[in-house]
């Protein structure tokens, strides 16, 4: 009788225990339609999406070997097996990477997953001359595929039989981790034709699959057939997903957005709030239906180290104490979080310090100490706001300083061209952003300090060869908690030569309805709002 | 009885009406207003248009008040609260003094409407006295070019060309004009205008040219640089002076489009429109910002149009009737004279 009843007691609480974790932490109720909207309309195939409004898209439609994990802040920056069973064993060489497909997987329309897609949809990426392209040059063979588009690449091997996958690469690449979880190698069924798919997207392998797009005006999500039949239990890094179906109409005018969300006629929107409504929202709605969410980015001022009056070290230290971040943040209207580093916070080896806090006597002591005899510069900035705004604040506060400024606005259409373009004259100073694709150090450093990168990403033109050696040696190594202190030093060392200003992080808002549980919204520092998370109340 | 110029004619017929003087006077006390930006500036306001005052605070009545709040949101009107700064508040997120701006915008506004108008009446009365003068080809070939300008319509071909110039500025052979100066919006609205005062200038002149006056210089001897500059400019001085005064309004308005669009006039510089702009983003929170340069635009523009309108009723008072018999309000031209 006992044994009946403890095991009465057994059945009981897994009963309990099931209704729980379907009904989610919150209570809120599984099923229903999420409605959103979305201020421009992306590409909706993921191997070729570069977008933010792409990646918050496909995150929970279209998975690759290895995801990043459905998590907010730095645990979201974890990289997880999703198709395959762990993460890859990387040789000792640090150039082969060898993963398992896990058995059983369907895509959408219920054929099966197999290993031999991915090299087919590696293939599919470099055939679309994808933005991804660059992540994976490095596979033997790839490089060559990507200018023939024949030929296939050597340095994949895939078993369907075994599942098993192998890549070689030609020299380490310790990123490599970070960009096989990136949405550019999603994993599609072999075949699948080599054009942007976007009025049709392909079968999807995550919990939502895509089934009607009207181009430019919206498109809807339903849950994939088969992934809880075959795929949910096997992948239990990736969620299911609350709702049935999910309804995504584009409205361009984001103050309409707004007035939606606050009718009740939407249930999120994917952009930010605007400005002039930004505080409004933010007091009315902050905390239950409103969020400020920290992505991993960084603004600054970069400084052409190469260029007087910036050749002289005292000069660039003087414009970095010069700057203040808390006017930078009055600018953003709130949406900035001071930074003075290199590496965001949310970076691995991010550690926060800050060599030059604001002080405009110390600043100007060491302008006069240096005493620069060229003092005619150009700032330059972008159109659009606040970058307008920032790039007015910086010409200012360096007209205050002592120079003789010019400011250059530029259109946002070209300015990243124009102000990477080494033929560009009067090339002194100016605003600019970096954001990576996928969360690791390197992505930061190599870009923007090394040798090899002037006369693209390089601003600054910083050349430092003990500098470029660490970037380039670093760089080969998987990520660890050893190359995590390693960069953090380096952070503090390129901010001690003063080739940037960095001022902050720009910050962006989740809002929803009040038919949302807004505690339950994901926000991943890489895909943004996670549709998997959104749970009607 | 004395014989009186015409001129002298048309400034008592601008005498007598009080509508366009009221508008006149209008107009003459905005250009005052604007000529004392650095006067205001310097004693009153004690600061500059484009500097930033992001973070600092304002005494109000002796209580502190942040310029622009940690949220970005710029202080008010201020009035004569903190001894005129900051008499119409900050303009935005920078903190700069809405009232210099205003004023030192203006300036900009005027001077391009101005400036703009004068180049598009100078090239149109060259065009126009060529065209009509000469006839045939001459006048085919000018047609023609000025059809191609003609073709886009003026806000179109203005944003186009001011896109282009304003990233990389303007160059042919030794004149550089940098992509930031006013002189690009000046010169791109100064031309898109010139089709449309050239066309009634060389319908002028073809008129003209066939009266007695025209032939007798020729039969005197009189080439056709001393007939056109000598003959027939002077009798075409009232169509171009009404025209000036109806470019001014057109260039303005084009000049705060333009700007407004982000392909006129370049910060640091400001305009009325750029303010416009600028005040759009707070349209909700802070609506002054935009409707205060947006009105003192209109009634500049509304200033000028009927000033205009005064102007040419008083040098040409055939036109009026003209315009009164095309309204059925009186008798047709010819008739009632």
């Amino acid at each position: 009788m006992r044994k009946l009843q403890a095991a009465l007691v057994v059945v009981a609480l897994m009963v309990v225990a099931a209704a729980l974790s379907s009904c989610g932490s919150s209570g809120g109720k599984e099923g229903g339609t999420l409605t959103g909207s979305f201020a421009s309309f992306p590409e909706l195939d993921p191997n070729i999406a570069y977008t933010a409004e792409g990646l918050t898209a496909m995150y929970g439609t279209y998975l690759p070997l290895l995801t990043y994990a459905h998590a907010d802040g730095e645990e979201g920056t974890e990289v997880v097996p999703a198709l395959v069973e762990n993460l890859p064993e990387i040789s000792k060489d640090g150039k082969t990477y060898t993963m398992t497909l896990r058995k059983g997987l369907k895509y959408s329309d219920g054929a099966p997953v197999k290993a031999s897609d991915f090299p087919a949809s590696i293939e599919r990426m470099l055939k679309l001359n994808s933005y991804g392209t660059p992540f994976y040059t490095d596979i033997v063979g790839a490089e060559e595929f990507a200018e023939t588009k024949s030929g296939g690449i050597p340095g994949i091997e895939a078993d369907d039989q075994s599942g098993k996958i192998v890549i070689r690469l030609t020299r380490p690449r310790g990123t490599f981790v970070q960009e096989l979880a990136l949405l550019y190698a999603a994993v599609l069924p072999a075949g699948t034709p080599a054009k942007n798919l976007t009025a049709d997207p392909p079968p999807a392998n995550g919990p939502y699959e895509i089934v009607e797009v009207e181009k430019g005006r919206g498109w809807s999500y339903t849950r994939n057939p088969q992934w809880e039949k075959s795929n949910a239990a096997r992948i239990p890094e990736v969620p299911s997903g609350h709702v049935d179906k999910i309804d995504i109409s584009v409205v361009r005018n984001s103050a309409t957005q707004v007035n939606e969300i606050e009718r009740d006629k939407a249930d999120w929107m994917q952009t930010n709030v605007p400005a002039d409504l930004y505080n409004k929202v933010k007091d009315r709605y902050e905390g239950t239906q409103f969020r400020v969410e920290r992505p991993i980015n960084i603004y600054f001022f970069w400084i052409n180290v190469t260029r007087p009056p910036f050749d002289d070290l005292k000069v660039r230290q003087a414009v970095n104490y010069a700057v203040d971040s808390a006017a930078l943040e009055r600018i953003y209207s709130g949406a900035l979080a001071a930074a003075h580093q290199v590496l965001p916070e949310g970076m691995p080896g991010h550690e926060p310090f800050n060599l030059y806090p604001h002080d405009m006597a110390k600043a100007k002591s060491l302008l006069e100490e240096a005493d620069p005899p060229d003092r005619e510069i150009t700032v330059w900035t972008d159109n659009e706001s606040p970058a307008d705004e920032a790039g007015a604040y910086y010409a200012n506060v360096l007209e205050e300083l002592g120079f003789d400024v010019t400011l250059k606005t530029i259109s946002a259409d070209v300015y990243f061209q124009l102000i990477s373009n080494p033929s560009t004259a009067n090339l002194d100073t100016g605003w600019a952003n970096w954001f990576s694709e996928y969360p690791h150090p390197n992505a930061y450093f190599e870009p923007n300090f090394s040798g090899e990168s002037i006369g693209s990403t390089n601003l600054s033109n910083t050349d430092v060869p003990k500098l470029n050696e660490k970037i380039a040696k670093l760089g080969e190594e998987p990520l660890g908690s050893r190359q995590e202190d390693e960069y953090a030093a380096m952070d503090r060392e390129v901010m001690e030569l003063a080739p940037w200003v960095p001022y902050g992080t720009n910050t962006v808002s989740t809002f929803v309805s009040s038919e949302i549980e807004l505690d339950d919204v994901i926000f991943n520092p890489i895909f943004g709002q996670d549709l998997t998370s959104f749970q009607l109340k | 009885m004395d014989g009186r110029s015409p001129w002298y004619l048309a400034y008592r017929r601008l005498r007598h009406n009080r509508v366009a003087l009221g508008f006149g006077a209008l107009l003459a006390a905005i250009v005052v207003f604007v000529v004392a930006a650095p006067l205001w500036a310097d004693h009153v306001a004690g600061t500059g248009p484009n500097a930033t005052h992001t973070t600092e605070r304002v005494e109000v009545d002796g209580e502190p008040r942040e310029v622009v709040n940690r949220e970005g949101e710029p202080v008010g009107p201020l009035w004569l609260g903190a001894g005129g700064k900051f008499f119409l508040g900050a303009d935005g997120r920078l903190g700069r003094d809405e009232m210099v701006r205003l004023m030192y915008g203006g300036r900009t506004s005027l001077f391009i409407g101005v400036v703009a108008a004068s180049i598009t009446v100078l090239l149109a009365t060259i065009l126009g006295l060529l065209a009509g003068y000469y006839g045939g080809r001459i006048d085919g070939l000018i047609a023609r070019a000025l059809d191609v300008v003609w073709a886009f319509p003026v806000t179109l071909l203005g944003a186009a060309l001011g896109l282009a110039l304003a990233t990389g500025g303007l160059g042919i052979g030794p004149l550089q004009i940098s992509g930031e100066s006013l002189w690009i919006p000046i010169l791109i609205i100064g031309v898109v205008y010139t089709p449309y005062v050239t066309r009634p200038l060389r319908g002028q002149v073809l008129a003209l040219r066939e009266k007695e006056f025209v032939e007798a210089a020729v039969s005197q001897g009189s080439g056709p640089l001393r007939v056109m500059f000598g003959e027939l400019l002077p009798n075409l001085l009232s169509t171009i002076i009404v025209f000036f005064a109806i470019s001014v309004a057109n260039t303005m308005l084009l000049e705060s489009m333009l700007s407004f669009l982000g392909v006129g006039v370049q910060p640091p510089n400001t305009s009325w429109g750029t303010m416009i702009a600028d005040g759009f983003e707070l349209i909700t929170s802070a609506p002054l910002l935009t409707v205060i340069p947006g009105a003192m635009l209109l009634l500049t523009v509304l200033s000028v149009n009927v000033f205009a309108d005064g102007l040419r009723d008083a040098l040409d008072p055939r036109a009026k009737l003209r315009l009164e018999a095309h309204a059925g309000k009186a008798e047709p031209e010819g008739t009632a004279i």
